[in-house]
């Protein structure tokens, strides 16, 4: 375990070093990636100015939605960007990853290794201000209940979007280019979680109700989290399943 | 000129060659576009009309900003950098033909497959899965065709000047992404400017994105017409040549610095 650990942050220190060579580069990169979120969040609250709700959703309560699903996604990015399946698929159509495959370490902790991205801390900081806000200006009842249940939905977003990122770059030994159509499952699954699911229609909400359990990681811990009422009405209570979802995908 | 067409040619078969990566682009921006219309919906509510957009049209709107995205290359470009880095620039400036025509044949190539291949079929789409509407006269076709080469024209020459940054520095993904980023802020592309704060549309009159995504899609859904028609043409045509003359001075500096080894 103690060797696992040394070789990762080893692999990891290689890339943090060479990405702090280029300083102005590096500066810029985050500044853009957390711009990013900060302008389409500025955007939202632009749009909610005018229009007050969405599906009975405040201003708030979306940036609760938004804020975790991008730390989220961030944390996740960061970790898994040896999977991401555009950068996994050019690995394999090089023959870079049959050079993994020889090394006498496990491959999982090779390719996880491999690519580890600084600027995604500007996605990841500009989420938390996000959800700092949120948090602050909703004045949720916190119980001891939900202050434990926070971290464990967290967990399970970052296993979710992470499952999601491997089985992508799984698929990408059959195809032969990298497929754009995964990014509808990862960006587009992050997207759609950002707001209240209630406003999708049927056949979309199905599919990721029943085919991808994207629902369960976020809309409905969130209806728990924010005492909301549930439009949707599943027969039972699935304010509790985003570990069951999260690590089940992973 | 013949050797600008022929650029062009080639550029585009290059882009429908890989038929795959195209439907697979089309499937996600499609997708795409239909979360933003689910939200755009859910927004309306009860709502007929905000801001002078009906749901309709907010709806179309979607459409038509998802269907420029590969169009205007709205996401990223980073081609000309990238040549400036594996040294194929060296080759590209022999050529007897001006730098900026032999990326300008390029991109107008790229951009007629990606508008074949990817706005049309979007908004088929759109127009089978949604109730949209459509510009319902000759002149506003031929306006609406008029912007979006105009459109096209301002993306390139954006796009050009911030990847010559390639020329000064040894890393230029960071300055390129922000100026996207800029780029998808003000022009319209997240939502319609209509609906944002009157001193947030002012401010971005005073950069070219809005000349992009939101010029398009007024003219498109008739938001604008006769002489607000005439001064979002007159603006697309200052900022176009402006871009092109500041691009071409940028270029003229940064060739002077570049050094390129061996041979």
């Amino acid at each position: 375990m103690r060797y696992i650990f040394g070789l990762y942050w080893r692999l990891i220190g290689v890339q943090i070093r060479s990405q702090v060579q280029y300083r102005f580069n590096l500066f810029t990169d985050v500044l853009a990636t957390a711009l990013v979120t900060i302008t389409v969040f500025i955007s939202l609250a632009f749009i909610f100015e005018r229009f007050g709700t969405i599906a009975g959703w405040n201003l708030s309560e979306v940036a609760f939605l938004y804020g975790m699903v991008e730390t989220a996604f961030g944390v996740m990015d960061m970790l898994f960007s040896g999977f991401d399946p555009q950068n996994f698929g050019r690995q394999v159509r090089l023959g870079r990853l049959d050079q993994l495959l020889l090394r006498p370490v496990n491959i999982t902790l090779q390719v996880l290794g491999s690519e580890f991205i600084i600027r995604r801390v500007g996605r990841i900081f500009q989420g938390i201000i996000i959800l700092t806000f949120s948090v602050h200006s909703l004045q949720i009842d916190w119980s001891i209940m939900k202050m434990s249940y926070l971290p464990i939905v967290f967990a399970s977003l970052v296993a979710f979007f992470g499952g999601l990122f491997i089985i992508g770059a799984t698929i990408t030994f059959w195809t032969l280019e990298s497929i754009e159509v995964i990014n509808i499952l990862t960006y587009g699954g992050a997207e759609m979680m950002s707001y209240p699911m209630s406003i999708y229609p049927l056949g979309m909400r199905r599919f990721f109700t029943y085919v991808i359990p994207a629902i369960f990681l976020m809309y409905y811990p969130a209806i728990y989290f924010l005492d909301k009422g549930d439009p949707l009405g599943l027969p039972f209570n699935a304010n509790f399943f985003a570990p069951i979802a999260g690590f089940g995908v992973f | 000129m013949r050797v600008f067409w022929e650029l062009t040619r080639r550029s585009f078969q290059r882009q429908v060659t890989y038929r795959a990566a195209t439907i697979a682009g089309l499937l996600t921006n499609f997708f795409f576009g239909m979360l933003r219309a689910s939200v755009l919906i859910g927004l309306y509510g009860q709502r007929e009309v905000v801001a002078g957009i009906d749901i309709r049209e907010a709806v179309t709107y979607t459409g038509v900003s998802q269907a420029v995205i590969g169009l205007l290359s709205l996401f990223s470009w980073v081609e000309l950098m990238n040549t400036v880095y594996t040294g194929a620039v060296a080759s590209d400036l022999i050529k007897p033909m001006s730098y900026y025509r032999f990326w300008l044949a390029q991109d107008l190539g790229r951009a007629v497959a990606q508008f074949g291949f990817r706005a049309v079929p979007i908004m088929i789409g759109y127009a089978l899965v949604f109730d949209i509407t459509y510009p319902h006269s000759l002149e506003q076709w031929l306006a609406l065709a008029i912007v979006v080469v105009m459109a096209w024209l301002i993306s390139f020459s954006f796009r050009f000047l911030i990847n010559l940054a390639a020329f000064w520095m040894p890393n230029a993904t960071g300055i390129i992404r922000f100026g996207f980023v800029l780029m998808s802020f003000f022009s319209g592309f997240i939502m319609p400017l209509r609906f944002f704060p009157e001193w947030f549309v002012r401010l971005s009159s005073f950069t070219p994105f809005p000349y992009m995504v939101n010029t398009v899609v007024e003219v498109y859904l008739g938001l604008v017409s006769g002489r607000g028609l005439m001064l979002a043409l007159f603006a697309q045509i200052i900022w176009a040549i402006v871009l092109i003359l500041v691009g071409k001075l940028v270029l003229r500096a940064g060739i002077r610095r570049l050094v390129i080894l061996g041979g």
